[in-house]
C-alpha cells in the first residue's frame, strides 16, 4: 500500500507535465489546425529558462520563475511572428514542417548555450517530505500536482468566463465567422501561442527539478504529451488532462506491477489502440466532424 | 665540362637517394600522429570531454619534456558523439586521413565494439575506456583497456557490499546495455559464489528520467544494500530519487555516478549513506604526481578530473614512453604494450593480460557527512 501511494503521487506528478504540455498541444491545435511538432522543445526551453533566472542569474525563486515565465510569453509572441504568421497563407503541412524545423533549431540552440552537461534546477520545496500513511512523498511531486489542479481551474475561467478566453474558442470553432464577428482574430491566435508557451514554461519549471535540466529532454515529453492528446482526444482539453494524467500513471504502474522494460511499450501500444479503435479518443472529436 | 665515370656514378647516386633523404628528414620533423576518437559532444560529452581535456593536457606535457626521441606528439580528435555509427565513421576518417600510430577510443563499450572489427583491419594498436568484458573477449590484440573491466568493478562492488556493508540480502539495480548486464550478471555470479542470494533485481533504459517503480519495487523485496551499474547522469538521478523515495538502505554506485560532473547534480542530502566503489581515488592531498596532475588539469580547464580523464593521461604517458622505446611501427608497439607490467600510472598499476585487460585496483569511497567530499574507505586489488 506504501509503495502504491508513492508511485501514484509520482505518476500524477510526471502525468502533470505531460497534461500542461498535452494541452499547450491542443490549445494551438484547435486555435490553427497545426500540430506543433516543437511542443517537446517549448517544454526543455521552459527548463532552461528557469535555469538562467534562477542558477545563472541567481535570482530569488518568486522573481526568477516570474522572469522565466515571462520569458516563455515572450518566446510565444516570437514563434507566432517568426513562423506562424509568415506561413499562415500556406498548406497546414507547411507550417507543421516549419515547427519541426524550429524544434530542432531550438534544441541546438540551448545547446550552444548552455552546453551539452545537465544541471540541477532546484525546487522551491525540495527539502519538504511528507509522510502519508508511511509512505515518503517528495513535496515537489504533491506542489507539481497541485500547480497543474490550479493551471486547470484557471483555464477553464479563462475559457469559459472570460470575453477573451470566448473569443479564442470562437477563433478555434470557425476562424472566418469570428473575423466576420469583429473579434481580433491575429490577437487572439497570438494569445494561443503564448499560452502554449506559457503552460510550457509551468511544465518545464516543475520538470526541472524531478529530472535534471537537459537539452535533449524536450523528445520524450513531446513523444509523451502527443500520446496523451491522442488518447484523450485531439483538440479536446479536458481530454489532454486525462490522457496526460492516463500516460503518467501508466508508465509509472507498468514499470513497476509490469516490466519496467515495457513501460514505453505500455503507453504508446495503448495510443495505438486508440488510434484503431476509437481514433478520436476519449473525449475528442472524430477528425471527420471538424471543419 | 667533362665528368668522369666515378663523378657520374656519385651524381646517378645521389640524385636516386635525394627524394629518400629528403622524405626521412621531412619525418624527422613532422609530428607523430595519434588519432583520437571522443563522445565531444551529446550526452556522453560529459565524460568524453574529460579525456578529451586529459589528452589534450597529455600531448602538452609530453611535448614539454622533449616530445618522442626529437620528434613532437600531435593528437587529432573526432567527435563520435552518442553514436556507434559516428564513432566508426569517426575512425575510419582518422585512420584514412591522418594514418595515425596508435589510437584512443572511446570509454563507451558500445563504440568501442563497433570500431573493434575496423581497428583489427588496420591493425593499429589503441587504448580504449569501455568497461564491458565483451569488448576484450572478443580476442582483439590491439585493443589495450586503460581502466577496469566491468567485471572487476563489478566484483568490487560485490567486496564492499559484504566485506565493508554486510549484506545478506542485496539487490541490484541497473542500465540496460553491455556495462549494465554484464556487471550485473557478473555481481550475481559472485554473491552466489559467496553464498549469498540476490533477494530483487531492477533495470532502466538508457534515456529514462523515472526510477521510482524499480526503486521501490526493490525495496519491496527487504533489500539491506543497493548495487547500482549506471552512467553519471542517469546515476546522479537514481540517487536523487532513491533519497526524494526516503530508501534507507546503504546504496553502492559504480564510479560514474561518483565523477565530479556527476557530483555537481547531487546535493550533500543526495549522497548520504552512499558507498562508491570507482576506478581511481582522485586525491590531491597524497601530493607527488596526483597533486600536479589534478592542480594543473583544474587550474586549465576549471573543473576536477575525473577517473576516466586520469585514465586517459595515463595511457597517453603509458604511450609515449612505448613510442620512444620502439618507434612508430604499429606491430612493435603492440608487441610492447602486451609486454608492460607495473607500470606505474598516476591513477593505476598497469599490468597488461592476454586480453589487453591492464588494470585491476579499485577504491571504495564515501561521502563525508554533510558534505560532497569523498574520502576513501579502502582499495580492493584483484588478480
Amino acid at each position: 500500500m506504501t509503495d502504491l501511494i508513492q508511485l501514484l503521487i509520482n505518476g500524477l506528478a510526471i502525468g502533470s507535465v505531460y497534461a500542461l504540455a498535452a494541452i499547450g498541444f491542443v490549445i494551438v491545435y484547435s486555435a490553427t489546425g497545426v500540430v506543433n511538432f516543437a511542443a517537446g522543445q517549448f517544454v526543455m526551453f521552459g527548463t532552461f529558462a528557469g535555469v538562467a533566472m534562477l542558477l545563472n542569474a541567481q535570482l530569488p525563486w518568486p522573481v526568477g520563475y516570474g522572469a522565466a515565465l515571462l520569458a516563455m510569453a515572450l518566446f510565444g509572441a516570437l514563434f507566432f511572428v517568426v513562423l506562424y504568421l509568415p506561413l499562415r497563407a500556406s498548406p497546414v503541412v507547411t507550417i507543421i514542417i516549419g515547427t519541426v524545423a524550429i524544434g530542432i533549431t531550438m534544441q541546438n540552440a540551448a545547446l550552444l548555450a548552455f552546453g551539452s552537461w545537465p544541471f540541477r534546477l532546484p525546487s522551491p520545496v525540495e527539502s519538504v517530505n511528507l509522510t502519508i500513511a508511511g509512505a515518503t512523498i517528495s513535496g515537489h511531486a504533491v506542489a507539481v500536482v497541485i500547480v497543474t489542479a490550479l493551471m486547470v481551474a484557471l483555464l477553464w475561467l479563462l475559457f469559459f468566463r472570460t470575453s477573451l478566453g470566448i473569443g479564442m474558442r470562437a477563433v478555434a470553432q470557425d476562424i472566418k465567422a469570428a473575423r466576420l464577428m469583429g473579434l481580433k482574430v491575429n490577437r487572439l491566435l497570438a494569445l494561443s501561442w503564448i499560452l502554449a508557451a506559457l503552460l510550457a514554461g509551468i511544465a518545464g519549471l516543475m520538470l526541472g527539478p524531478m529530472w535534471f535540466a537537459d537539452t535533449s529532454m524536450g523528445d520524450p515529453i513531446a513523444l509523451k504529451a502527443f500520446a496523451a492528446t491522442i488518447i484523450g482526444g485531439f483538440g479536446s482539453l479536458p481530454g489532454a488532462i486525462v490522457g496526460g494524467l492516463f500516460v503518467g500513471l501508466s508508465e509509472v504502474l507498468g514499470a513497476s506491477y509490469v516490466s519496467s522494460a515495457y513501460k514505453d511499450l505500455i503507453s504508446f501500444g495503448i495510443m495505438i489502440l486508440f488510434l484503431l479503435v476509437r481514433p478520436q479518443g476519449v473525449f475528442g472529436e472524430r477528425i471527420q466532424d471538424r471543419g | 665540362m667533362k665528368m668522369t665515370r666515378q663523378e657520374f656514378l656519385k651524381a646517378l647516386l645521389a640524385a636516386t637517394a635525394m627524394p629518400w633523404v629528403a622524405a626521412a628528414r621531412a619525418e624527422q620533423g613532422s609530428p607523430i600522429v595519434v588519432g583520437a576518437t571522443v563522445p565531444m559532444t551529446g550526452p556522453l560529452s560529459l565524460t568524453g570531454k574529460q579525456y578529451h581535456n586529459s589528452l589534450m593536457m597529455a600531448e602538452e606535457d609530453i611535448n614539454k619534456a622533449g616530445g618522442i626521441n626529437g620528434r613532437s606528439l600531435k593528437i587529432v580528435f573526432e567527435d563520435t558523439q552518442a553514436s556507434n555509427s559516428t564513432a566508426v565513421n569517426a575512425f575510419v576518417k582518422l585512420a584514412q586521413e591522418n594514418k595515425p600510430s596508435l589510437f584512443f577510443l572511446s570509454s563507451y563499450s558500445t563504440q568501442n565494439l563497433a570500431v573493434e572489427p575496423e581497428l583489427k583491419k588496420i591493425q593499429v594498436p589503441a587504448f580504449y575506456a569501455g568497461g564491458a568484458d565483451v569488448v576484450a573477449e572478443a580476442g582483439n590484440e590491439w585493443m589495450f583497456r586503460v581502466r577496469p573491466a566491468d567485471s572487476v568493478s563489478a566484483e568490487g562492488m560485490v567486496q564492499c557490499a559484504l566485506n565493508v556493508l554486510k549484506a545478506k540480502k542485496p539487490g541490484i539495480l541497473y542500465i540496460q546495455n553491455d556495462f549494465g548486464q554484464g556487471g550485473a550478471r557478473t555481481a550475481v555470479e559472485r554473491f552466489g559464489a559467496a553464498g549469498v542470494t540476490v533477494a530483487g533485481m531492477g533495470a532502466y533504459g538508457q534515456n529514462d528520467k523515472d526510477f521510482s517503480a524499480q526503486l521501490l519495487g526493490l525495496r519491496g523485496k527487504d533489500i539491506d544494500v543497493l548495487l547500482i551499474f549506471n552512467y553519471p547522469q542517469d546515476g546522479a538521478l537514481v540517487l536523487r530519487q532513491a533519497k526524494m523515495l526516503g530508501l534507507k538502505m546503504p546504496l553502492v554506485t559504480s564510479s560514474a555516478a561518483l565523477v565530479p560532473a556527476a557530483l555537481q547534480l547531487l546535493s550533500p542530502a543526495d549522497l548520504d549513506g552512499v558507498w562508491g566503489v570507482v576506478d581511481t581515488f582522485i586525491d590531491p592531498s597524497v601530493g607527488g604526481r596526483m597533486q600536479d596532475f589534478v592542480e594543473r588539469f583544474k587550474a586549465k580547464f576549471g573543473t576536477d578530473p575525473d577517473p576516466y580523464g586520469l585514465a586517459y593521461y595515463d595511457g597517453a604517458m603509458l604511450a609515449a614512453e612505448g613510442l620512444r622505446k620502439v618507434g612508430t611501427d604499429p606491430k612493435a608497439l603492440r608487441d610492447w604494450f602486451a609486454t608492460v607490467k607495473g607500470w606505474q600510472g598516476i591513477g593505476h598499476l598497469y599490468s597488461y593480460d592476454a586480453k589487453g585487460n591492464g588494470v585491476f585496483d579499485l577504491a571504495v569511497v564515501k561521502s563525508k557527512a554533510g558534505t560532497k567530499s569523498l574520502e576513501l574507505v579502502q582499495t580492493i586489488k584483484l588478480n
